[in-house]
C-alpha cells in the first residue's frame, strides 16, 4: 500500500485471517450437522468477504482471486438460489482448506500451486453455472456531492452532564465487580458526585457481606456522550440496572455544531450546484444529485427551521438496549472482547509469578523457624499471601491457555485428506473443543495428534467392503475430544474400525526382533508394542504413512511435554489413544526427596507408589543388579544417588524409601531415596536454558529456602536401567 | 486550513483491520478529526449527539448493515444530512439500487488502496 505503513497491519490481517478461517470452518461444520440457523451461513459468507477485503489491501491478488470466486458461490447458498448439499458443501470445506492454505502461503510468502485453485475455481463454476471472473458488471451509480452550505450538522446543545441511577443485583460482588473501580472510571470523564443509598442493607447480624444491597446515584458532569459512559458500565450490565438521564444543558450552552465547511450562498440540495463552491476547487468533482434526494430536500426546510430547537430533555434510556446486538456480536466472534499480547509479556510475567511464589516459600520457611504463636498476625498475613500468590498465578497461566478448537479444526482436514487418499468414508467428531490448554502445548501437539489422527483413519478404520460386511456403518466415526480431568488435560482419538490385530502386531514385534520369540504378552503389552521405536505394522506402505515418522515419535513428542500416551483397544470396536497433559509447563506437582544429602524432586505424575524396603522381597541378579517383585512382575531397583554419581550404592536398604515409578510404555523402577520431605507445587526452571542438558534431569525449581533442587526425569531413568531394556523382561514370574 | 482539516469523518467497521486500513489511509491524506464505531448502531446513537460530515461504513457488519446505518441516519433529524460513502465489496445492482434510495452519496468497491478512498471522498467533499 502506498499510502501507508501497512506492514502495521499485515500481522494483524493474518491473526484476524485465522478468527475468519476458524468461523468459517465452524460454519461449515453446523451446516454439516444440521446445527446451524440462517445466520450461519451468512456469517460463512462474511468472514471469506472479510479474508478477501483485507487481502486485496495488501495486494495478495492470488487469495483475491480465489476468495472472489469462493465467495462468489456462497452467495448463490445465501440468496438460496442453490441448495447446500453434501456435495456442495464438500466441495466448500476443500474451497475452505484452499483458502486457509493461500492465507498460510502469503503470510509466509510462499508460492502456492496453482493447480488446485483452477481445479477448486472449476468444481465451483459447475456449481454456480458461470465464472464471476469474466462477469464483473458495472454498477450503475453516480456519486453525490456534499453540499457543505446546506448541510445542517448542529445537534441540540450537549447537556451539561448526566445523572446516572446505577442499582446493583444482589449477585454484583458475586461476579467479582467491584463499583468502586467503575466509579474510579467515571471520575476520570468529569466531575463526578456519588451519592449512596444504603438503606436496603440489614442490620450487621443479619448482613451476608457477599450480597449487594446498595443504590447508587451518580452525577457527572461531563463532555463526553452517553455511550461512552454506557461502556464504562460495559461488563456490569447483566448485574445492575442503569438509567442515564441527561442533565438540562447549562445555561446559555452553544448548540453542538461542526465547522462549518464553506458555501456562501446555497443552493437548495435537490438542484446539483454547478459548481460546488470553495471544498471543490479544481471542479472535477461530478455533482449529479441522485433522482431520490428529493426526499431529503423536502425535509430541508423545516430541518433549518428548527436547526437550534429548544434543548429537550433527553429521555432516559436503559443501557440494556444495547445488549442484544452486542451478545449476538461475541456470538459470531465465539468469544468477548479479546486483546492481543506479545507472549514474551505473558512469558515474563510468568516467570515473575514463578519468582513470586518461590519468594513466598522462603517467606513462609524463614517465619516457621521463628517460633511465633500460633495465632499470629504474621502468618494470618502470609496465609492469605499465599492465597492470592496461588490465585495471581493461576490466572496468569490462564492467560497462556487456549481452547483446543482451532486445532481439532486443522485436524478435521487431516482427516479429510486422510479420507480421499485411502477411499474411506469418514464422520470427524470433535468434543470438547473448548478446552483449555497452554498455547506451547498446544502447538507441539499439533505434530502428534496429526499422526495419531492419521493412523486412525489409515490403520484404525477397515475400508468400507470390510465394514459392509461385518455390518457396521459404511461410514467410519474418528472421535478427537479433549477434557479437563484432575489437574490434567485428556485428549482421546477413537476410532471405531476393527481394534488392533493382536496377533499380527506380535508376529511383526518377532519379525524384527522386538520382543523375544517365546515371551507371552498381555493384550496391553501387545498394544504397546505399536509405540516400539521401528515398529511399523504396516503390510502395504500406504501413501499416508510413508512418511518414516512412527507413533513412538509422536509418543516421544507427546512425553516431552509431561505427558503420557495410553493404548485401548477391543476388537471389532475400536481403538482409542488417550493423551494427558499437564495443565502447564510452568509449574507442577513434585516429591521433595533427599538423597545422599542432596534435596532433589520426582514428578509426581510418574510416582505409582512408595514402598518400605523392609515390606518387599528383594532379590539380587547377577553381580549388582536388584529387582523387587511387586504384583506379579520384577522391578530393577535403582540407587538415584548411585545413578547421579553421588555415592556408592548402599547395601542395606533398611532405612531408605523405595518410589516405584512408572512411565509411558508401562516400564518401571523402583528409585531409592533417603528420606520424603514434602510433596507441593514446584516452578519449573530449565536447566538447557540456564546450563545444559544432563542426563537424567528433566529441569530445576528453586525451593523454599531458595536452594536449587533438580528435578528428575523418570523417563531417562528407567531408560538407562540394563534390565528392562526389553520389555520382555517384566513379565518374568 | 483546507478541508481536510475541518471534515469530521466517522468510521464504522466491525473488523479492526479493515477499519484500521481506513483509518490509515484518511491519516495518510491528513484528515484531523476522525472517530469510528464498530457497529451500525453505536455509531447512529453516537451521531445523533455529536454529528460529523462524513460517514464511512463497511456494508458487511453483523447486526445493523451499512445502509441499515444509512437509513437510520437519514431517519434521524441530526443526522440526515450526513455524507455518506458505502465500503462494499459486492457492487451487485439491487445493493446500489438500495444505497441510491436512501441517498448514498458514493461507494467505495473493496478492496480498495488509499488513492480509490481518497478519490471517492473527494468526489462527494471536494478536493482536500
Amino acid at each position: 500500500m502506498k499510502g501507508g505503513g501497512a506492514d502495521d497491519f499485515r500481522d494483524s490481517f493474518f491473526e484476524e485471517c485465522e478468527e475468519l478461517l476458524e468461523a468459517m470452518h465452524d460454519g461449515f461444520d453446523q451446516i454439516a450437522n444440521e446445527t446451524h440457523d440462517s445466520e450461519t451461513i451468512h456469517a460463512v459468507f462474511r468472514a471469506v468477504h472479510s479474508i478477501k477485503g483485507g487481502a486485496g489491501a495488501f495486494g495478495l491478488d492470488g487469495l483475491v482471486g480465489f476468495a472472489h470466486h469462493f465467495e462468489t458461490a456462497l452467495e448463490k447458498v445465501r440468496s438460496g438460489e442453490i441448495e447446500a448439499d453434501y456435495e456442495v458443501l464438500e466441495l466448500f470445506k476443500h474451497c475452505g482448506d484452499h483458502l486457509s492454505d493461500l492465507v498460510a502461503a502469503a503470510r509466509d510468502d510462499e508460492e502456492v500451486a496453482q493447480e488446485t485453485a483452477a481445479a477448486l475455481g472449476e468444481k465451483l463454476n459447475e456449481v454456480i453455472g458461470f465464472d464471476p471472473s469474466e462477469a464483473e458488471e458495472l454498477p450503475d451509480f453516480e456519486p453525490t456531492t456534499l453540499d457543505f452550505g446546506m448541510l445542517d450538522l448542529s445537534a441540540p446543545p450537549l447537556p451539561a452532564g448526566y445523572v446516572i441511577a446505577f442499582t446493583a443485583h444482589p449477585e454484583l460482588f458475586g461476579s467479582g465487580n467491584e463499583p468502586l473501580l467503575l466509579f474510579r472510571s467515571l471520575e476520570k470523564l468529569g466531575t463526578l458526585d456519588v451519592t449512596c443509598d444504603s438503606s436496603e442493607v440489614p442490620p450487621l447480624e443479619e448482613l451476608d457481606p457477599a450480597t449487594c444491597l446498595l443504590s447508587w446515584t451518580l452525577r457527572i458532569e461531563t463532555e463526553v456522550d452517553e455511550v461512552t459512559l454506557e461502556e464504562v458500565f460495559e461488563f456490569v450490565e447483566d448485574c445492575c440496572e442503569i438509567t442515564i438521564t441527561a442533565l438540562e444543558p447549562a445555561e446559555g450552552a452553544e448548540p453542538y455544531s461542526l465547522p462549518d465547511l464553506g458555501a456562501e450562498e446555497s443552493v437548495p440540495f435537490p438542484e446539483p450546484p454547478a459548481e460546488t463552491p470553495d471544498i471543490a476547487e479544481d471542479g472535477d468533482a461530478p455533482a449529479g444529485a441522485s433522482e431520490d434526494s428529493g426526499d431529503l430536500g423536502a425535509n430541508h426546510g423545516e430541518a433549518s427551521a428548527d436547526a437550534a430547537p429548544p434543548p429537550a430533555k433527553a429521555p432516559a434510556k436503559q443501557v440494556k438496549d444495547t445488549k442484544e446486538p452486542k451478545e449476538k456480536q461475541e456470538k459470531q466472534r465465539g468469544g468477548g472482547a479479546t486483546i492481543r499480547v506479545d507472549l514474551e509479556r505473558v512469558d515474563k510475567l510468568i516467570n515473575l509469578v514463578g519468582e513470586l511464589v518461590i519468594k513466598e516459600a522462603m517467606l513462609s520457611q524463614s517465619i516457621a523457624v521463628l517460633d511465633l504463636p500460633s495465632e499470629n498476625d504474621v502468618s494470618t498475613g502470609l496465609e492469605s499471601l499465599k492465597q492470592l500468590a496461588g490465585e495471581i498465578q493461576e490466572g496468569v497461566m490462564a492467560i497462556r491457555a487456549q481452547p483446543v478448537k482451532p486445532m481439532f479444526q486443522r485436524m478435521a482436514r487431516i482427516v479429510r485428506e486422510a479420507a480421499s487418499a485411502t477411499g474411506k468414508r469418514v464422520h470427524f467428531v470433535t468434543r470438547g473443543e473448548y478446552t483449555e490448554v497452554d498455547k506451547t502445548v498446544i502447538e507441539r501437539l499439533v505434530d502428534p495428534l496429526t499422526h495419531m489422527i492419521r493412523n486412525a483413519v489409515d490403520h484404525g478404520l477397515e475400508d468400507t467392503e470390510t465394514r459392509i460386511a461385518n455390518g457396521k456403518n459404511p461410514e467410519g466415526t474418528v472421535i478427537l475430544s479433549a477434557a479437563h480431568r484432575s489437574g490434567r488435560v485428556v485428549i482421546d482419538v477413537s476410532d471405531d474400525g476393527g481394534g488392533i490385530n493382536r496377533p499380527r502386531v506380535l508376529e511383526i514385534a518377532r519379525d524384527k526382533g522386538l520382543v523375544a520369540e517365546d515371551a507371552e504378552l498381555q493384550p496391553s503389552e501387545i498394544d504397546n508394542l505399536l509405540f516400539m521405536p521401528g515398529f511399523s505394522s504396516k503390510a502395504e506402505v500406504s501413501e499416508l504413512s510413508g512418511r518414516g515418522v512412527g507413533l513412538d515419535v509422536a509418543r516421544s513428542e507427546i512425553q516431552a511435554l509431561g505427558g503420557r500416551v495410553a493404548i485401548t483397544s477391543t476388537a471389532g470396536e475400536g481403538t482409542t489413544f488417550a493423551i494427558s497433559l499437564p495443565l502447564t509447563l510452568a509449574v507442577m506437582e513434585g516429591m521433595v526427596i533427599d538423597v545422599a544429602g542432596q534435596t532433589m524432586v520426582v514428578p509426581i505424575t510418574a510416582i505409582q507408589e512408595t514402598l518400605q524396603p523392609r515390606t518387599v522381597a528383594i532379590h539380587r541378579i547377577g553381580a549388582q543388579g536388584r529387582v523387587l517383585k511387586n504384583r506379579d512382575s520384577l522391578v530393577p531397583i535403582v540407587d538415584l544417588g548411585a545413578s547421579f554419581q553421588f555415592r556408592d550404592e548402599p547395601e542395606d536398604l533398611g532405612d531408605q524409601v523405595l518410589l516405584l515409578i512408572e512411565t509411558e510404555n508401562d516400564r518401571r523402577c523402583a528409585l531409592i531415596v533417603d528420606n520424603i520431605q514434602d510433596q507441593r507445587q514446584v516452578v519449573i526452571k530449565s536447566l538447557e536454558t540456564n546450563y545444559r542438558r544432563i542426563d537424567g534431569i528433566a529441569a530445576a525449581t528453586i525451593l523454599g529456602d531458595g536452594r536449587i533442587a533438580l528435578i528428575i526425569d523418570p523417563d531417562s531413568i528407567v531408560r538407562d536401567v540394563s534390565i528392562p531394556s526389553d520389555p520382555t523382561m517384566q513379565l518374568m514370574r | 486550513m483546507g478541508i481536510k482539516d475541518k471534515l469530521h469523518v466517522m468510521v464504522v467497521d466491525d473488523m479492526s483491520v479493515s477499519r484500521g486500513l481506513i483509518l490509515q489511509a484518511l491519516d495518510w491524506m491528513g484528515i484531523q478529526h476522525v472517530d469510528y464505531c464498530v457497529d451500525g448502531e453505536s455509531a447512529l446513537r453516537k451521531l445523533a449527539a455529536r454529528p460529523v460530515h462524513l460517514v464511512i461504513s463497511d456494508y458487511n457488519m453483523p447486526g445493523m448493515d451499512g445502509l441499515g446505518l444509512l437509513e437510520g441516519l437519514r431517519k434521524g433529524r441530526t443526522t440526515q444530512r450526513i455524507g455518506f460513502i458505502l465500503i462494499t465489496g459486492s457492487t451487485d445492482a439491487g445493493l446500489m439500487e438500495r444505497g441510491n434510495k436512501l441517498g448514498m452519496n458514493n461507494y467505495i468497491k473493496k478492496p480498495f488502496s488509499p488513492e480509490a478512498l481518497k478519490a471517492g471522498i473527494e468526489r462527494v467533499v471536494g478536493k482536500l
